[in-house]
Formats: C-alpha cells, sequence, structure tokens
C-alpha cells in the first residue's frame, strides 16, 4: 500500500475496508453516513409510502363520484382541481399513489428474488447449471418488453397482478448477473472458510455466508429496480396495457391525454401526477445510487489538477536545528 | 486469435441472435388469440365457412408447420398482411418507419452532443456547483416520463415558440397554391422539432452521466498523472487523454442504446399524434392487428440486433488492445 | 563536483485533507540537497512519504494537499507560487520515471507519440525531428527503434520500464527521480534496469532520486541513501557510511533485515508497524518498534544532527545533549 493509496483512501473519507463483514446494519449505517443525499431521498420515499397507506384519511373526496365540475381550476374546495370527469384532482393523486407504489414495490420484490435466485444459484454452482442459466438470460434479454407486455396482456388480460409480474420478468436480468458476479467473486472467500469449518453443507455456506455478502449489493439494485418499475407501469398504461379498474398516476397522466387536458388548458390534471412519479424516481435513484456508492467508493484519485495544491506559510514548523 | 478472428466471432453471433429473435417473434405472437380471420366481418361469415378460409390460409397446420412457412415467407421478405385492411405487412411499415426516423435522427444527435458535453463538463469540475447541477439535472429528465413531458411541452412551450402542438402537416399547408421543397422542408422540421426535443430531452440524462462516469474513471488513471508531468495543461490533458480513452466505453454504450431509442419514440408520436411507426404501433395494439405488431416487433428487435452489432464493431476498431 | 546543488529542499512538510476536518502529516520537514551527478536512494516502508516528497518536488499533488517548505532547482524556489512556478520546470529540468509496468503510458496512443508528447509540447523537436529522437532514445535504453510505433499492451513489463525511462528523458532534465522502478519486475529484469540507470545517469551527466522500499537496489545503484519513516528523513549519508556506520536503529534493522544485500527479493520486515499520521505523534515516531528506545524516545522528538562529514541522523542516542542525561 502506497502513500497514494493512504491519501486515496483518505479523500473518499475511508478509514476502514469496505468489506462489509458487519453486514447489513453497518452497511446501511455507512451508507446514510457518507452520503447524506440518501436521507433526503429515503424521507421523501417514506413520505409517499405514508401517503399511500393513510390515503383514505389524506383523500378529501371519493375518487368514484363526480365530485365537482368538469374541469375546474383549483380552488379551495379542490386544492389540485378536478378531471375531465368531475373528480377531484388530489383525491385522485392521492389515492394514485397506492397503485404506483405498489406495482413499482412488487415488481421489484418481483426481480429481485427471480434475479436473486438465479444469480446465487449460477455464481454458486458454476458449471452447466452456470451456463444453462446464462443462456437462459441472455434469451429474455433479446426478447423485446413490449410485444411480450402486449402478449401478456392480450392471453392474460389486463390485471395489476399480471403487469406486476411482467414487469418483473423484464427486470430480472441485470439482477441476476449483478447477483452472479457477486457471488462468483464471494465464492472464492467462502470456500476458504469452508476449508476451514468442518461439514458445512452447501446449504449452510450459501445462507450465512454467501448472502450476507451479496445482500447489501441486492438491496441496492432492488432499489433501483423500484424506480425502474414504477416508469415502466406509467408507460404501460400510457400505451392502455393497464388495468382499467385501478387508478395509478399513469392513468391520471393517460387520462389527461384522453381527455384533451392541453385543449382545456387543464395544467392541473396535467402536472401533478407527472411531479409525482418523476420525485419518486429521482428518490429511489438517490437512495440506491447512493448504496450503491458506498458499496464501492470511488478509490481513485482524480490526477486533473482542477483546484490546485495550497501553499503553507511556515509558522513554527522549523526544526529545533 | 487474430483480431479478424473476432469479427466473424461477432458477426456469427449476431446472425444466431437475428435468428433466434425471429423464432421468439413467431412463439410470441402465435401464442395470442384470434388470427387473421377472427377479425374478420362479414354478414355472410359461417363458421363454416371462416373454417375453410382459415384452410386456404393455411392458418389450421399445426404450429411447426406454420413455423417453416413463416420462415420461408420471410426469406421472401414476405411479412404477411396486416388483420385490419388486409395490406402487406411491410408495405405499411415503411411509411411510418421513413418519417420515425428523421424525427428520431434529429432527437438522438441532439441528447448525444448534449450529453457527452455536459458530461465532460462535469466530469472536469467533478465536485463542483456545475458538476452536481448537471447531474441532478440529468438525473431529473431521466426520471421523468417520456409522455408527460412531451404533454408538458406541448401546453407550456408550444404555443409560446409558435410550434405546432402535432401531426406532420400543418392544417394550412399548401393553401397558397403548390408548395415548393423548402416549404415542404420547414412544414416538416416545425413538426419535428418538439417531438426530438422531448425525446432527446428524455434520453440525454443516461448519456450525461454515462460520459461523466467514464471521464472520471479515465481522469484517475495513472497515465494523466504522467500526462500532469509532463507539463500538460488541463485543457489538454482532457482532451488528448481523457476523451479519446473514456470515449471508448462510451461510444460502445451510445451504439447499444440506440437499439431501444424506439421504445420512447412510441410514447413521443402518440402525444404528438406524429404518424411514424410508433403511433402506427399504438393503433395496432388498439386495433389487436397482431399481423402488423408481428412485422413491426420483428424490424424493431432486428435493428436492436444491428446496433449491437455495430457497437462490437466500434468498440473492435477503437481499441487496439483488443484480440478477442 | 559543483558547489550548487542540483536540487534543495528545505524543511517540505506536505498534508492531505481527511474527511472530518483532519488532516494526514505526510511529509514533516524533508531537507536534502542533490547535487549534479549524484545519485541518492530515498529508503522506507510503504507510507512513509518518500513518494509524496518526490511528487512534491514537480507539483504533482492533488488539491486535498498543502505544502510547506521550499525546493530550489538550481536556486530557484519553485514552490514560490505553488502550480504556477513549478509547471514550466515539469520534463524539461526535472522528470519522474514511473512505475512503467503499471499505467503509466496510455493504452491507445503508442509508445512513440507518448515520448513525442512532451517534445512537440515544449517546443524541443517536433514532426519528422521528433520522431527520430525518439527513436534515438528508444536505443539508448535498450529497445529496437522500430517499436516505436507500437502499443504499450504489445511491450513486455521490462520494456514498458525502459520505454518509461525513454520517456524521462526526452527533454533532456537534470533531475531524473526513480519511483519504485524495478518493483514488479524479476530480478534478472531488475539489474538490467539498474544498470542502465546508473549508465544513463553517469553518460548523461544527470542527477537522480531513486525511491524504493528495497535496500539491496539503493546499495548497488546509489552513491548516498536517505532513510524515511513517519514522513521524515531518519538518517542520511553515503551508501557505506550508513551500512557500517548507521546511527539511527531504524537503518541498522533495515540492513539486519535484509537475508543477502545482493540477493532476491528483500522484503524489509521489521515486526510492528509505522505510525498513522493523521495526528500528532509525541516523541520519536520510531519508539514503539525500536530496540534501543530509553527515556527520552517517548516524550521527545529528536533534533536532525550532525553525526559525521555529510551523515546526519535523527536520534537520541546521538544526542549528547540527551544521552548524557540521568535515566
Amino acid at each position: 500500500m502506497t502513500t497514494s493509496t493512504t491519501v486515496a483512501r483518505g479523500e473518499a473519507g475511508f478509514e476502514g475496508s469496505p468489506e462489509f463483514t458487519s453486514g447489513r446494519r453497518g452497511f446501511i449505517v455507512t451508507t446514510l453516513r457518507d452520503q447524506p443525499q440518501a436521507i433526503i431521498g429515503l424521507m421523501v420515499v417514506v413520505m409517499f409510502i405514508l401517503i399511500a397507506i393513510f390515503a383514505p384519511l389524506i383523500a378529501t373526496y371519493s375518487i368514484h363520484a363526480k365530485t365537482g365540475p368538469i374541469y375546474q381550476a383549483p380552488s379551495s374546495t379542490h386544492w389540485l382541481g378536478t378531471d375531465d370527469g368531475g373528480v377531484d384532482m388530489f383525491s385522485l393523486l392521492v389515492y394514485g399513489s397506492r397503485v404506483s407504489l405498489e406495482v413499482g414495490f412488487a415488481a421489484a420484490l418481483v426481480a429481485m428474488l427471480i434475479g436473486g435466485t438465479v444469480g446465487v444459484v449460477s455464481g454458486f454452482f458454476g458449471g452447466w447449471v452456470d451456463v444453462l442459466l446464462m443462456r437462459i438470460t441472455d434469451i429474455f434479454l433479446v426478447i423485446p418488453d413490449l410485444p411480450l407486455i402486449i402478449v401478456v396482456a392480450a392471453i392474460f388480460g389486463r390485471h395489476l397482478i399480471n403487469i406486476i409480474i411482467i414487469i418483473g420478468i423484464i427486470y430480472w436480468t441485470s439482477t441476476a448477473r449483478l447477483v452472479r458476479a457477486q457471488v462468483k467473486s464471494v465464492r472464492e472467500r467462502v470456500y476458504v472458510k469452508r476449508a476451514r469449518s468442518i461439514g458445512a453443507g452447501n446449504r449452510r455456506l450459501v445462507v450465512k455466508h454467501v448472502l450476507p455478502q451479496v445482500a447489501p449489493l441486492l438491496i441496492a439494485n432492488t432499489v433501483l429496480t423500484i424506480a425502474l418499475a414504477v416508469f415502466l407501469e406509467t408507460y404501460i398504461t400510457f400505451l392502455g396495457l393497464g388495468d382499467p379498474s385501478t387508478v395509478s398516476w399513469g392513468k391520471l397522466i393517460e387520462n389527461s391525454f384522453l381527455g384533451n387536458a392541453v385543449l382545456n388548458n387543464a395544467w392541473w390534471a396535467i402536472v401533478p401526477p407527472g411531479v409525482a412519479v418523476t420525485v419518486v424516481i429521482l428518490a429511489c435513484t438517490m437512495v440506491g445510487q447512493s448504496m450503491e456508492d458506498a458499496l464501492n467508493p470511488r478509490l481513485k484519485v482524480g490526477h486533473l489538477a482542477v483546484r490546485r495544491f495550497r501553499l503553507r506559510p511556515l509558522h513554527g514548523q522549523l526544526d529545533n536545528e | 486469435m487474430q483480431r479478424s478472428d473476432y469479427i466473424l466471432k461477432r458477426t456469427l453471433f449476431a446472425l444466431m441472435t437475428v435468428f433466434v429473435a425471429v423464432t421468439l417473434n413467431f412463439v410470441l405472437f402465435r401464442a395470442l388469440p384470434g388470427d387473421a380471420v377472427t377479425g374478420l366481418k362479414c354478414h355472410n361469415c359461417t363458421i363454416q365457412f371462416k373454417e375453410a378460409l382459415r384452410h386456404d390460409l393455411g392458418l389450421d397446420k399445426s404450429k411447426w408447420q406454420q413455423y417453416v412457412i413463416y420462415l420461408k415467407k420471410l426469406s421472401h421478405g414476405d411479412m404477411g398482411t396486416t388483420f385490419i385492411g388486409n395490406k402487406p405487412v411491410r408495405g405499411e411499415l415503411w411509411e411510418p418507419i421513413k418519417k420515425t426516423l428523421g424525427m428520431i435522427t434529429l432527437g438522438t444527435v441532439f441528447s448525444i452532443i448534449f450529453g457527452v458535453f455536459t458530461g465532460v463538463i462535469s466530469a472536469w469540475r467533478r465536485g463542483t456547483v456545475v458538476d452536481k447541477t448537471s447531474v441532478w439535472t440529468a438525473l431529473a429528465f431521466y426520471s421523468v416520463p417520456t409522455q408527460w413531458l412531451g404533454l408538458m411541452i406541448v401546453y407550456f412551450v408550444a404555443d409560446r415558440v409558435g410550434l405546432p402542438h402535432g401531426g406532420i402537416q400543418s392544417p394550412d399547408y399548401g393553401i397558397l397554391g403548390n408548395p415548393g421543397t423548402f416549404d415542404f422542408l420547414v412544414d416538416r422540421t416545425a413538426h419535428m422539432i418538439l417531438p426530438a426535443l422531448t425525446l432527446g430531452l428524455v434520453l440525454y440524462g443516461d448519456y450525461t452521466l454515462i460520459v461523466r462516469s467514464a471521464m472520471l474513471e479515465t481522469l484517475g488513471e495513472d497515465y494523466v498523472l504522467t500526462a500532469r508531468a509532463k507539463g500538460m495543461s488541463n485543457w489538454a490533458i482532457v482532451w488528448k487523454h481523457g476523451f479519446r480513452n473514456a470515449m471508448l466505453p462510451v461510444v460502445t454504450l451510445i451504439a447499444l442504446s440506440l437499439g431501444f431509442i424506439i421504445g420512447g419514440a412510441i410514447t413521443i408520436e402518440y402525444v404528438f399524434d406524429y404518424p411514424g411507426i410508433g403511433l402506427a404501433i399504438v393503433d395496432a395494439i388498439d386495433k389487436r392487428d397482431y399481423a402488423f405488431l408481428q412485422g413491426a416487433f420483428l424490424v424493431l428487435t432486428l435493428s436492436v440486433i444491428l446496433f449491437n452489432f455495430i457497437a462490437d464493431l466500434l468498440y473492435f476498431k477503437l481499441d487496439p488492445r483488443v484480440t478477442t | 563536483m559543483s558547489t550548487q546543488p542540483v536540487l534543495k529542499t528545505n524543511d517540505l512538510h506536505v498534508w492531505f485533507d481527511l474527511s472530518g476536518g483532519r488532516e494526514l502529516h505526510a511529509v514533516q520537514g524533508v531537507s536534502f540537497e542533490l547535487r549534479a551527478g549524484e545519485r541518492m536512494g530515498l529508503v522506507g516502508e510503504s507510507g512513509c512519504g518518500k513518494t509524496t516528497t518526490i511528487l512534491a518536488l514537480m507539483g504533482l499533488l492533488p488539491s486535498s494537499a498543502s505544502v510547506a517548505g521550499q525546493v530550489y532547482l538550481d536556486g530557484e524556489d519553485v514552490l514560490a507560487k505553488g502550480e504556477e512556478t513549478v509547471s514550466p520546470h515539469r520534463w524539461r529540468d526535472i522528470a519522474m520515471v514511473f512505475q512503467g509496468a503499471m499505467n503509466a503510458f496510455n493504452p491507445v496512443k503508442t509508445i512513440g507519440a507518448q515520448i513525442a508528447e512532451p517534445m512537440e509540447l515544449h517546443g524541443t523537436a517536433s514532426g519528422r525531428a521528433a520522431r527520430a529522437q525518439v527513436r534515438e532514445l528508444l536505443e539508448l535504453v535498450g529497445i529496437s527503434g522500430e517499436r516505436a510505433d507500437r502499443y504499450p499492451h504489445e511491450f513486455s513489463g521490462g520494456m514498458r520500464q525502459r520505454a518509461a525511462i525513454a520517456l524521462a528523458l526526452a527533454c533532456q532534465p537534470q533531475v531524473l527521480l526513480a519511483d519504485e522502478p524495478t518493483t514488479a519486475l524479476d530480478v534478472m529484469v531488475q539489474a538490467q534496469i539498474l544498470e542502465l540507470l546508473v549508465r544513463l545517469t553517469r553518460d548523461l551527466g544527470l542527477s537522480m532520486i531513486l525511491v524504493t522500499h528495497d535496500l539491496p537496489v539503493v546499495a548497488q545503484v546509489c552513491d548516498r541513501a536517505a532513510v524515511m519513516y513517519a514522513g521524515e528523513i531518519v538518517e542520511m549519508g553515503n551508501m557505506s557510511t550508513i551500512y557500517h556506520d548507521p546511527r539511527h536503529p531504524y537503518t541498522r534493522m533495515l540492513f539486519a533485515a535484509t537475508p543477502d544485500l545482493l540477493g532476491d527479493e528483500a522484503v524489509v520486515s521489521i515486526p510492528g508497524a509505522p505510525p498513522r499520521l493523521d495526528h500528532e505523534i509525541a516523541g520519536c515516531p520510531f519508539t514503539p518498534r525500536c530496540d534501543t528506545a530509553f527515556s527520552p524516545c517517548p516524550t521527545t522528538h529528536p533534533r536532525r544532527l550532525d553525526v559525521g562529514s555529510g551523515h546526519e541522523a535523527r536520534c537520541h542516542l546521538n544526542d549528547h545533549l540527551v544521552a548524557e542525561r540521568p535515566a
């Protein structure tokens, strides 16, 4: 280890080794400590989750009934105005959070479970299992998303659960690759430990040693997948392939389009759902990215001296000669 | 392995992927309920008539036989006929694709130029306000739902700059006699600008982050310290050692991403009522014209494979270290 | 030998910013002189500050660094205004041989182009003349001139190191700084590279500072050596003097730890580890690992003392003011 590495570590603010032997808890604390924007992101996400949970208490009107004139501008009674059916926009936005977040989290969970399992099995066992699973992954990568969505919608119907599953299927491959790479690198270390331990079976090995090393990365990746899932949901819904019985933010955007909000100068029907989606996606990205940064700190010093090294006037450093 | 072997390997791989894609295309769309005959509306149609028609069209053969027929037809360039209107799919695809290409090229060029520029500046001024603003703006545009951005632009920008809300031709086009080529170009461009701008804004963020990341990685390399030791100025280092090296992975990533731009274009064309392939696809989804969709998606998948292949070749050409 | 030293440092300090407002005091008051044609070794364990010292001589420190003290190149204080005053001297007066085995070379450019680069930058040669000079330089370091158009990955580790030396000589500097030039090379190649460095410095009249943790290397190549520990020079003098009469326990233990002076790899290993430099250390930093530490060591920082002609050491054992005090 040379001075420059010490310097680099120092610059990155790291005193310890990036290996997370303290497992999940240590990793989360480190993330929050070193990446303050993660806290903001987390707070935003939590806020939206709370809004979704307590929707009936927060919403001002029912979303299934016409409670005001069509396309009325925001007022003291309807904080965000009404849509093309006279339904209160604010309440729609609040209830919409439920579906959007539900799809986002559930789909990301599906991707995490499938991708995580495939990645762990593939990376741990190697050999023909690995090759087979990777070929399957490659096939899934080649399948274009939209046709798959169309086909599923046509055959299985446009139910929310199908949308969740299909989004999960679209995103599991990248998770699998990530996990596989991580497992492979951990595997070497694990086998060393195994050589010292007595009679530890494969399953024990995986659960006790591999999983804790893989978990932080998996969590970071899943958080980022949530952002992608929310994005994809708005896309699917906009093309008319969403669940017609539910209201998500994506549906609200679609409604504003189909209801000619632009021609009616009804900005309140267009702006809020998009802002909500963007904010949630940004927040999840902030948190996920911070986690990834905490796991792979940029240890390299930039050699480009945009700001110069500083000069310090000598004051009392002179040694007593 | 020789460098020429690399090209051979990649070509073979591309061709194999094409084959897989073509097969998957068949499988996916054959899995759907309904075929060309189901959608037929005729008041004399008895079930027997439809069955006879099916027999004529070869739709009652086994899936395997249909697959073979499908492959044969494809090799002749025959992509079947649409469910709606019974027109050859190939012909129906060409016009919209042309229109989309123009708009997409405009948007993509903008996004690449803007993305690379902001990425380099961000990396150069790492850690400063410029960097942070640039990164967060990029992230914000990247997170915005495409269709919503389109709607916002139509609502807030279109009228202010005097650009049309959508479509591809103004209602008063040619109203004052025969429009010349110039008028044609102006009108077309006017209709392309906002959709292209939307596309550009949605795409650029990704490039900013990729370029920034690649540049930072490069600027931390030892040879950059060597360059500084030689007495080179910051700007010379960034240009001669930083940029060239960082662009290596970036070029590949950009080429790879080009294949997927159509996805964003679909919603944009829908919002702007721009009659390109995207809008055609949305229409076909709505009308359940699976024959058309099959053809359209085959073309799209093939273009993704094509761009992947181009990306492989580019990387090979740019990096002297690649041997296999 | 001429009287004015080609390079002189006076009380050089370097600090690096750490997170949480703290600092790493990497170089603590380094002062030495280098005469024309002299080869000096800068020895020490990893992290002792030797690399940072020579980086500071060329002003190649990151923005997280602060520097104090003077560096005189031919009598001129090049650190007077920081980057402004030091950058004009880079490569023309003082150049560095980086560890060529690593990424000192840009992988996507030819070796020849990269050696010609400083020539064209500083206007010493351009175009065809530069290419000719590049070939000459390569021949000088033992590489066939026609390899100038090859890429770094096509060179072996030893050849890359030679190329790095050729690169350093591109603008005919007076001072050559060699940072671990033989680490990561096998023994046979090591010997060749060292021999090359000696020959070149002699033939071209260059001065050289050789930074390494490998004692036998220094013994082979250098006229003088400075031993660094915890950011300070703890002993400095002629090779034979410090070998036969080491006046600092660290120097003595270093030589003792080396099994065979001219043999295979001598990994310096003294029990214990160097101290962390992110806080002030009371007394002599070597105390915990020293086998002859006595009462003043933990509390009083040793002075820099003359212990012979051109021989200095920082150890209380040499300080008659201290040694005579009752224990």
